[in-house]
């Protein structure tokens, strides 16, 4: 008898203790709403002493390199703000959010790095603060012609999250081990043919944004994937894909029964000399990963003619962040010309500007265009030329779904 | 009365973050709690138990976990019964033979990478011996569909901690026994056989059945070494928590689900092998 009411007890206690926290996290967003229509002064105002836990991908050292030692100290001694980057993206973010939003403990993340379906999702289950990233007084240099900017995946950010980088995808090649590359789809599929065991691609968002790019190839050119998801098109121009994987993959490395995790992976089976090509989301990546000493002095970046994909990435704020207003600070310092310019250096980042040159007061627009452009990198003209947008992440989702149940697990 | 209301206490104080875990992973599985829950619906369990990948990375992962720990186990044994606390040398042995346990998977999977891979130091060896030309010559140990890596890699790994016990067992009851049984004319096959052998299994299978369910579900070396396909278990489970499709994200409940079932499965049958020599015994 006693035993049961001991756990009664238990029962009860824990029952109670989640309510009582739901009770404490419901209250009014009236500050939030104020905050929205507060002069940009009285933002930094409110900023200042206040801490910024910024949830974002922490797998390069020399991004961690910039957000710690050339961010963090500037955000401290300028505005009072203490910036603590923790390791989380893309599905783990809207996971976290989620979760804390089922806890009702009221949120821990300030600031998010996101893009793509990350923001779609977050959007669609109301987990981000805003409109605000109009209100930064540096949006005012922000490159607003360009569509692979003020759009994400097709989406418009409309202000809940502020453009931070942008940047394009590029395949990486020895010139020493292949001296005569590639330079079209076509041309791909000929030579891994006559170099069995050489291509593969990894398993993550990379390897998908490269089948993603095939199918824009086959099925007749990005424009055809504009304007929404359709099944119809989806169907057709993934039929391409099957049949191109189908016909190339037994050439693949390991003969396309096994792919390497994810990008790291397949830079590892690069520099190693397993395979003959990488592939990275960002073009520069081959200027600082030989840098690094990670890849070979030889390696270079190459697009293929049919065009390379493009996309900016976004900072975004949680619905229940925190410190919002130090946040926004955040935000605006990493969209300042300054910022902006240490970004792209290639001894440091090499990440890519949002700012429009031509808009920035004129020291910052001389720095920006004498930044060395590195010779393995693909030229910006060339880069220009062959950028293709982002379309909505819903073929990005169908083609990862169907290459993981159709080609992955062996069932073509 | 007093004794059994604390132990009952401290167990479901120990028991209470797992029973909420287990609560809040079947109202995923429910589609009641999580990201993408859309209601009440058994749809899900139906659809992620009918899937071929499923069941093809339970068995991949059962089948890579079991041979692991008959690796550790027997390399455990043998330790254990070669260097005897009574040899010359024993204790430095010994000492060596648990060197491995402090290290953490990630290590353990990275280092494996390092040594198997196609490019790594064994093949390099080779290839300095005139063994092998190119990497893909050299038989492939990781991402490979057998996880021969993957197995080594959690062998070494958990054979420290059953050489540990299994040290232990002998020290404290073996040699006794053994000198008895030498005392009644057993010879030295008979008395591995009939003392320290049953001696051995009965205080090592615990450990073992332990070492199994934590291998079946462990995840940083799998995602080092694992091939994509058939997909261990565990990267399943990851993979779809982490799916860009919101709709798919709780089948991991469903998938943590049958890692459960089978880590309760794996102790039911520890339960019923120890009634039943419990049973011989009297």
């Amino acid at each position: 008898m006693s035993r049961a009411i001991a756990v009664g007890r238990w029962v009860a206690l824990l029952a109670v203790g989640a309510l009582a926290c739901r009770a404490s996290a419901r209250g009014p967003r009236a500050a939030d709403e104020a905050l929205a229509r507060l002069p940009w002064g009285s933002v930094v105002a409110r900023a200042r002493g206040g801490s910024v836990t910024w949830l974002m991908w922490r797998g390069d050292p020399s991004i961690n390199k910039y957000v710690d030692e050339w961010v963090a100290p500037r955000v401290r001694e300028r505005f009072g703000i203490e910036l603590n980057p923790v390791d989380g993206q893309g599905a783990a973010i809207l996971n976290q959010l989620v979760v804390e939003r089922e806890a009702g403990h009221g949120g821990t993340a300030d600031l998010l790095w996101i893009n793509g379906e990350t923001f779609a999702n977050l959007r669609r289950e109301n987990l981000l603060y805003g409109p605000w990233a109009q209100r930064l007084p540096n949006a005012q240099y922000l490159d607003s012609a360009s569509s692979i900017i003020m759009r994400d995946f097709e989406a418009d950010p409309a202000g809940y999250e502020s453009p931070w980088g942008s940047v394009q995808f590029a395949l990486i090649y020895d010139t020493i081990r292949t001296p005569e590359p590639p330079r079209s789809f076509a041309e791909l599929g000929t030579w891994i043919q006559a170099h069995p065991g050489r291509f593969t691609h990894d398993q993550s968002f990379t390897g998908i944004s490269f089948l993603k790019q095939l199918m824009y190839a086959l099925g007749g050119g990005v424009a055809r994937f504009q304007g929404g998801f359709n099944e119809d098109t989806y169907r057709e121009s993934s039929e391409l894909v099957w049949a191109w994987l189908r016909k190339t993959s037994p050439y693949f490395w390991r003969k396309g029964a096994a792919y390497p995790a994810d990008v790291a992976a397949l830079e590892r089976l690069f520099a190693n000399g397993e395979i003959d090509f990488a592939m990275s989301m960002n073009q520069n990546d081959v200027v600082t990963k030989v840098r690094q000493g990670v890849l070979p002095a030889s390696a270079k970046a190459l697009v293929l003619r049919e065009g390379t994909l493009a996309n900016a990435h976004f900072v975004g704020i949680p619905s229940d962040a925190p410190h919002k207003a130090a946040a926004m600070v955040v935000a605006n310092f990493l969209l300042s010309p300054e910022a902006q310019y240490q970004k792209q250096r290639p001894d440091v980042w090499a990440d890519g500007t949002v700012l429009a040159i031509e808009r920035l007061p004129r020291e910052w627009a001389d720095s920006f265009s004498r930044l060395a452009t590195d010779s393995r990198a693909v030229p910006r003209d060339t880069l220009r030329r062959y950028a293709v947008p982002e379309v909505n992440p819903a073929y990005h989702e169908r083609i990862a779904a169907d290459w993981r149940a159709r080609v992955r697990s062996g069932g073509q | 009365m007093r004794s059994s209301r604390a132990g009952l206490g401290a167990a479901l104080l120990v028991a209470t973050p797992v029973l909420i875990g287990m609560g809040y992973m079947a109202l995923g599985a429910l589609g009641l709690i999580g990201v993408g829950a859309m209601g009440f619906d058994l749809t899900r369990i139906v659809r992620v138990l009918s899937e071929r990948v499923v069941w093809a990375g339970l068995g991949w992962s059962v089948g890579v976990a079991t041979a692991a720990t008959c690796l550790a186990l027997g390399g455990a044994v043998l330790v254990a019964v070669t260097f005897r606390a009574t040899r010359p040398g024993a204790r430095l042995a010994q000492t060596l033979a648990v060197l491995p346990l402090p290290i953490p998977y990630i290590v353990a999977g990275a280092a494996a990478v390092l040594l198997l891979g196609q490019s790594g130091y064994l093949a390099r060896l080779a290839h300095a011996l005139g063994l092998i030309r190119t990497p893909i010559q050299m038989p492939a140990l990781i991402y490979d569909r057998w996880g021969v890596g993957l197995t080594l890699t959690f062998a070494w790994k958990e054979f420290p901690f059953l050489a540990l016990i299994a040290f232990s067992l002998l020290a404290v009851r073996g040699a006794a026994l053994e000198e008895v049984a030498r005392t009644l004319g057993a010879d030295a096959g008979e008395t591995f056989r009939r003392v320290t052998w049953p001696l051995l299994w009965r205080g090592l299978l615990p450990a073992a059945i332990s070492v199994f369910i934590v291998q079946v579900g462990a995840y940083e070396a799998a995602a080092l070494l694992a091939p994509s396909a058939p997909l261990a278990l565990p990267l399943l489970t990851l993979e779809r928590y982490n799916d860009i499709d919101l709709a798919r994200r709780a089948d991991a409940f469903v998938l943590g689900f049958v890692g459960l079932i089978l880590s309760v499965a794996a102790v039911a049958v520890y339960e019923w092998t120890r009634a039943r020599w419990e049973l011989l015994d009297q």
